[in-house]
C-alpha cells in the first residue's frame, strides 16, 4: 500500500570526530505522519536537515518518491537535487520568517522566485492558505509584529506555498509561549487529515500519540526503537526510552 | 553684498565640480563595494584572500597618496587618464573598499535561519543574496554608509591637488588673488548645505526601512 515517499538507507553524517547519525534506516509512506522523538543533542535535527541536505551526508542513500538524492553519499548534481528538495517543505524552531516582506510576500516569494509563477497565479493559493490558518487580515503585516504562534502559522503556510507532498518540522512548537502551541498543533493537525506526508520532530507526546502513525525514538545517533504510538508510549522496550518518557513524563 | 555675489558664481561652478565626483564616486563605488564584499565572503580562498589584501592596501593608505599614485604614477606605466577620470578612479577604487567591509559586516550579521529558510524553499545562492541577504543588509548598514557617504563629500576636495577646479580650490584661487577670506566661509556653507542634504536622504532611508522591525 501507498507508495514510498521518503527513504533513507544506511545514512551516517559526523561532524569531525563527532558521529551524529549512526546507520539510520527508515520509510516513509504517503500520507504517514512520523513522530521523532528523543533526547536533546540525539541527531533529530541533524536527520531532518539532511533530508533536505542543510547537511550533506558521509554515508549511505537518500531517495525522495523514488529518485535518490544521494547514492552511497554521492549526490545528484545541483540543479537536480534542487528539484528532488523542491518536493519538501520544512518549518523550522525559530520560525525563520523573512522580516523584511509581509506575511503575504513571505508566502509569494518562494513560488515566484523559485517557480517563476506568475504573481495572479499564486495570489489566490496564497490567500487561500492565509485564509486556512485564520490569518487572513495580517497579510499586509510584517511578521515580527505577530505573536510567536502566528509567525510559526505563516512559516507553515509559506512552505505550503510551493505545494510540497512531504513537510519537515523540526519541533515547532518548542520555542512557543505554552498558550500558544495549540494553534501550530491544530494547523498541523489539520493539514494531517488532508493526508499531508509529514515528519515531525517533537517533544509534544500528546500530539505524538494522537497525529503520529509512527513513532521513532532516536538516542545516540541510532533509532532505538520504532512503532505505533500506543505500542511505543505504553509498551517501551528499550531502556533508553523507558528512561527518556520516564524524564519527559514525570 | 556685490562682491559675496561676485564670489558666488566661481565657486558655484566649483560645487558643481564636486557634486559630479561625489554622485559618480557614490554611483560606481556601492556596487562595486559590494560585489567585493561577496567576493570577500565567499569560499574561493584566492578571490576572498585577493579583496581581503585589497581592501588591507585601500583602507591602510591615505586616499591622497593614491590619488597623487594614479594621478602621477599610472602615466609613467603609459596609461593616460583626463583628470577627471584619474581622480573618479582613485576615489572609486578607495571607497569600494570601504564600503566593501560595511557590507560584508553587514551580510554576515545576518542569521544563518535566513539562508536555511531560502535553501529549504530552493532557492538558489544568488537568489538568496539578490531576494533575501541582501535587502536585509541594506537596512542594517545604513548608519555606517551614511557616515561614509558624509566624509566623502568632504574627501572631494582632496582633488585639490590634481589641479581640477573643485569647490575648494574656486574658494583657495579667489582668497589667494583678493586676500579676503570670505570664499572660505562660503564654501564651508556649500559643504554643509551638502552633508546636510546627505544627511536628511539618510534620515529618510533609515525611516523607510523602519517599516519592518527584525
Ligand atoms: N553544524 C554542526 N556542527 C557541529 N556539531 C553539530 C552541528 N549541528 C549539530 N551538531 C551536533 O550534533 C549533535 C546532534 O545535534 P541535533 O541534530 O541538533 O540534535 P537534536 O535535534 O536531536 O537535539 C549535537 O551533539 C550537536 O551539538
Ligand atoms: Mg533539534
Amino acid at each position: 500500500m501507498g507508495t514510498t515517499m521518503v527513504r533513507m538507507e544506511n545514512v551516517r553524517k559526523n561532524f569531525g570526530d563527532l558521529e551524529v547519525l549512526k546507520d539510520i534506516s527508515f520509510e516513509l509512506k504517503q500520507g504517514e505522519v512520523v513522530a521523532v522523538i528523543g533526547p536533546s543533542g540525539s541527531g533529530k535535527s541533524t536527520l531532518l536537515r539532511c533530508l533536505n541536505r542543510l547537511e550533506t551526508i558521509d554515508g549511505g542513500s537518500i531517495a525522495i518518491e523514488g529518485e535518490y538524492l544521494v547514492r552511497d553519499a554521492k549526490y545528484v548534481e545541483e540543479a537536480e537535487a534542487r528539484r528532488i528538495c523542491g518536493k519538501m517543505g520544512m518549518v523550522f524552531q525559530q520560525f525563520n520568517l523573512f522580516p523584511h516582506m509581509t506575511v503575504l510576500d513571505n508566502l509569494l516569494e518562494a513560488p515566484m522566485i523559485v517557480k517563476k509563477m506568475a504573481r495572479a497565479d499564486i495570489l489566490p493559493i496564497a490567500e487561500e492558505l492565509l485564509r486556512k490558518i485564520g490569518l487572513e487580515e495580517k497579510r499586509d503585516v510584517y511578521p515580527t509584529k505577530l505573536s510567536g504562534g502566528q509567525q510559526q502559522r505563516v512559516a507553515i503556510a509559506r512552505a505550503l506555498a510551493m505545494n510540497p507532498d512531504i513537510m519537515l518540522f523540526d519541533e515547532p512548537t518548542s520555542s512557543l509561549d505554552p498558550e500558544l502551541t495549540g494553534e501550530v498543533l491544530k494547523t498541523m493537525r489539520n493539514l494531517a487529515e488532508e493526508n499531508m506526508t509529514m515528519i515531525v520532530v517533537t517533544h509534544e507526546m500528546g500530539f505524538a500519540r494522537e497525529v503520529a502513525k509512527r513513532v521513532i525514538f532516536m538516542a545516540d545517533g541510532v533509532v532505538q526503537e520504532e512503532g505505533p504510538p500506543e505500542e511505543l508510549f505504553e509498551t517501551p522496550k528499550n531502556e533508553r526510552l523507558k528512561m527518556f518518557l520516564n524524564s519527559i513524563l514525570r | 553684498m556685490e562682491k559675496i555675489l561676485s564670489m558666488i558664481y566661481p565657486l558655484a561652478e566649483g560645487s558643481v565640480v564636486t557634486l559630479q565626483l561625489f554622485a559618480v564616486t557614490l554611483l560606481l563605488s556601492l556596487p562595486l563595494g559590494l560585489l567585493l564584499a561577496l567576493a570577500r565572503i565567499s569560499k574561493i580562498k584566492p578571490l576572498s584572500k585577493t579583496v581581503e589584501l585589497y581592501n588591507w592596501v585601500m583602507r591602510g593608505s591615505p586616499l591622497m597618496l593614491q590619488l597623487l599614485f594614479v594621478y602621477f604614477a599610472l602615466p609613467s606605466f603609459g596609461i593616460l587618464l583626463p583628470d577627471v577620470a584619474a581622480a573618479v578612479l582613485a576615489f572609486v577604487l578607495n571607497y569600494a573598499a570601504y564600503f566593501a567591509e560595511i557590507f560584508r559586516a553587514g551580510i554576515q550579521s545576518i542569521q544563518k535561519g535566513q539562508y536555511e529558510a531560502a535553501r529549504a524553499l530552493g532557492f538558489t545562492y544568488v537568489q538568496t543574496m539578490r531576494r533575501i541577504i541582501v535587502p536585509q543588509m541594506i537596512k542594517r548598514v545604513l548608519p555606517p554608509v551614511g557616515n561614509e557617504t558624509i566624509t566623502l563629500v568632504k574627501d572631494t576636495s582632496l582633488v585639490y591637488v590634481l589641479a581640477m577646479n573643485d569647490l575648494l580650490r574656486a574658494a583657495r584661487t579667489i582668497v589667494q588673488r583678493e586676500f579676503d577670506m570670505t570664499p572660505f566661509f562660503i564654501a564651508a556653507v556649500f559643504y554643509l548645505a551638502m552633508t546636510f542634504i546627505v544627511t536628511r536622504v539618510f534620515n529618510w532611508l533609515e525611516k523607510h526601512y523602519a517599516r519592518y522591525d527584525e
